[in-house]
């Protein structure tokens, strides 16, 4: 019997270790419809762990908002994010691929939520952003911030850099210059965290479908993003 | 010499318990979102955090497991256990240095569960690279 106890113990961590892990994973809510599949035949018994979630207006953000689509879109996605946050740059062409998918059903919204506390460049590139907004390229520089993220983040001074894409994009370099530090853009940045902090984000990003709150686990990648926006259009629908 | 086994199984349980709960986190995605408070979402958002496609935290599990099975034999009396507990456990130490010089020089945010796991790995190199060169088998 001494012989055998140490394996017993060993496989009795095992099945404990195994198991915990499975418990864990298990209790976070699953991906609503499989790529490809029908959506759920018996809405009243199968609402989407997002259309559970309540709905919290908040308060209001930076008006007017910077939005993309349809304004009587029958989903509107409000991301609140951070332009040096890692999972927001993995997030922003996965939700490029839905607007360009799901074309005038989707509408987007961004909100700045910048996280200063971890991201030192993160205030920079969204008053960047919001200066770019005030002539009119909020989402070309947007898109640019995204997609040269890691060309950036791990510069020292990032004003040149920032400076770099306002003329890339055909902004008026001295005007941007004069915006990126001004009232105007410092408060559109307060107001879009004010309403992220007023609506519990925590994180970004951070997206809201129609109001509620979408888990992190059904944004990436983009099929479980595809699932869950098909699945608000069909209760829409019903 | 038994006790120092027993205490390094014990310990490794706790590196278990650790990495499975970063496993569970990366798999949930729980933690890869950037949050205000933590670094651990930059830490294992980041690219080292995936090796040939599996979590780090995941095969760090497994080696933690490795080391209680072992230990747990080198307990029972089952004596190579015991000498392959040195070698796997370098290796692990050498690789929490690597992770940490990562997150300081590199990611330069911590993650407090990788830093608590580093501490565990080290302790239980010391425990039995203690038991095995500081005290003598013979004494057992």
């Amino acid at each position: 019997m001494k012989r055998i106890l140490p394996f017993i113990i060993i496989l009795a961590v095992l099945g404990l270790a195994l198991g915990s892990a499975w418990y864990l994973t298990r209790s976070v809510p699953s991906t609503p419809t499989a790529v490809g599949q029908p959506a759920p035949q018996s809405p009243e018994t199968q609402a989407s762990p997002v259309q559970q979630a309540p709905i919290n207006p908040g308060i209001p953000g930076a008006e007017p908002a910077h939005s993309h689509g349809a304004a009587n879109a029958v989903v509107h996605l409000e991301e609140f994010g951070d332009f040096e946050c890692p999972p927001c740059g993995l997030f922003h062409p996965v939700l490029k691929q839905m607007e360009e998918e799901f074309g005038g059903q989707v509408r987007v919204t961004f909100r700045e939520f910048p996280l200063v506390a971890v991201h030192q460049h993160a205030m920079a590139a969204a008053s960047a952003a919001e200066a770019a907004g005030l002539q009119g390229k909020f989402w070309e520089m947007h898109d640019l911030l995204y997609d040269r993220q890691n060309n950036w983040k791990t510069q020292f001074d990032v004003r040149p850099v920032f400076e770099g894409y306002a003329k890339e994009i055909g902004l008026d370099v001295e005007r941007y210059k004069r915006d990126v530090n001004s009232d105007l853009v410092a408060q559109r940045i307060f107001n879009d965290g004010r309403r992220g902090h007023s609506l519990g984000v925590k994180g970004t990003p951070t997206v809201f479908m129609n109001g509620r709150e979408v888990p992190f686990e059904l944004l990436l990648p983009a099929e479980k993003l595809r699932a869950t926006i098909q699945n608000e259009i069909q209760a829409a629908k019903r | 010499m038994r006790k120092i086994y027993v205490t390094a199984a014990l310990l490794s349980l706790i590196g278990l318990a650790d990495a499975l709960y970063l496993t569970v986190e990366h798999l949930t995605g729980a933690t890869v979102q950037c949050t205000i408070l933590s670094g651990c979402s930059e830490v294992l958002s980041s690219r080292w955090a995936v090796v040939a496609g599996f979590p780090l935290a995941g095969i760090g599990a497994a080696a933690y497991f490795t080391v209680f099975s072992l230990a747990t034999l080198a307990a029972f009396g089952y004596r190579a256990a015991g000498t392959l507990l040195t070698p796997l456990l370098s290796a692990m130490f050498i690789v929490s240095l690597w992770l940490i010089y990562l997150q300081a020089f590199v990611i330069r945010q911590f993650c407090q569960y990788c830093l608590f796991s580093a501490a565990i790995t080290s302790a239980l190199l010391l425990l039995v690279v203690i038991g095995r060169f500081v005290l003598k088998p013979a004494s057992v």
